[in-house]
């Protein structure tokens, strides 16, 4: 069926572009084929990790004078925070360099591309 | 079994032009310096470490690094420091002027502590490693500053930094202190030691420098969400 489609939709472009009707319809400046690229895109940004644990340590810095000692429980609270999400971030770049959730990156969609290209 | 010797080299071929660096073979496996680690009894070990020691025995093992050593001595913070001394690589003198720093807090703590009364002895540490590693704690940032530039603006927003920065801005503060806002006939070591000493106290200018930069941070609070990690 879609290649049944394939071959309907170049008919119909060959007779668009031929002079059959006199003049051609269509007056392509590039060749009417997919690149064997894709843009590069940046992958989106995340989010800034441990914001309420750092604004507790500091509301309690600023309650005690900046003496660490005091604020002994919102620290550790704190250090347990950044070291799950830096565990996290390791997570999700290795995740990220193998593949996005079945979806290829750019940059692999590319290479592959490259290696077959279109015909 | 010509196949898996093709297996093995496929990752890494050798180069005609040479390049920076050392280029191992990846079938070299890494050297272990802990004298522990070898005397551990047979029936002790993990798998995973029979696996290893197995292995060892078939494939080579690269060169140990100059700087790892087995001694008992070794103290990978002590060294870092001495690194972070050093000027013009001259490392000789690096290590002369930290010793030299361990051997004046020794004194110096020796001293209160004979002129100390008899109740109050006990509270003094005389180990100057021990003093060293406390000062150095107490001198580590807990939140940093990093500019981010957002809509053609510098902010600078409060960050938790990793234990190597940490680490880092300690010693580098520690130093800079002693060099440039010391005055400039005293001996290296002398300096250090009263730094190191004040800090071990929390007092001292790199204590202050520390609230300082958490004083910045906790100014910047309202820009802690434009970091993106």
């Amino acid at each position: 069926m879609a290649m049944q489609s394939g071959y309907v939709i170049q008919d119909k472009v060959a007779r668009l572009v031929s002079k059959q009707l006199g003049k051609p319809v269509l007056k392509p400046n590039k060749s009417l084929a997919l690149k064997d690229e894709v843009a590069n895109r940046k992958p989106k940004k995340g989010e800034a990790s441990c914001v309420t644990e750092m604004a507790l340590v500091m509301a309690c810095w600023k309650q005690n004078d900046f003496n660490t000692k005091l604020c002994s429980n919102e620290l550790t609270v704190f250090y347990k925070c950044i070291e799950k999400a830096q565990a996290e971030a390791r997570d999700r770049a290795k995740q990220k360099s193998l593949s996005q959730g079945g979806r290829l990156l750019p940059k692999q969609a590319t290479k592959l591309l490259k290696r077959y290209p279109n015909l | 079994m010509a196949a898996s010797i093709v297996k093995l080299l496929a990752p890494w071929t050798p180069r005609f032009c040479p390049v920076r660096w050392t280029r191992y073979n990846p079938y070299y496996l890494e050297p272990d310096p802990h004298k522990e680690v070898y005397s551990i009894p047979e029936s002790e070990l993990s798998p995973e470490q029979k696996e290893e020691k197995e292995l060892k025995t078939l494939r080579p093992i690269k060169a140990a690094r100059s700087s790892e050593t087995s001694s008992p001595f070794h103290d990978p913070v002590i060294s870092k420091f001495v690194n972070i001394i050093m000027q013009d690589g001259n490392k000789a003198q690096a290590q002369g002027i930290m010793t030299q720093t361990l051997e004046m807090i020794k004194r110096r703590q020796v001293e209160k502590f004979h002129r100390a009364p008899m109740a109050e002895k006990e509270t003094i540490e005389c180990n100057p490693y021990a003093i060293f590693h406390q000062a150095l704690e107490n001198c580590k940032p807990i939140i940093g500053l990093v500019s981010i530039q957002r809509g053609g603006r510098n902010y600078q927003v409060p960050v938790p930094l990793t234990d190597k920065r940490r680490r880092f801005l300690a010693m580098k503060w520690m130093i800079t202190e002693c060099r440039d806002n010391k005055h400039r006939r005293t001996h290296m070591y002398e300096k250090l030691s009263q730094e190191l000493l004040a800090a071990f106290n929390n007092e001292g200018n790199v204590i202050k420098r520390k609230q300082d930069l958490h004083k910045m941070a906790e100014a910047n609070r309202a820009y802690a969400h434009y970091r993106w990690w």
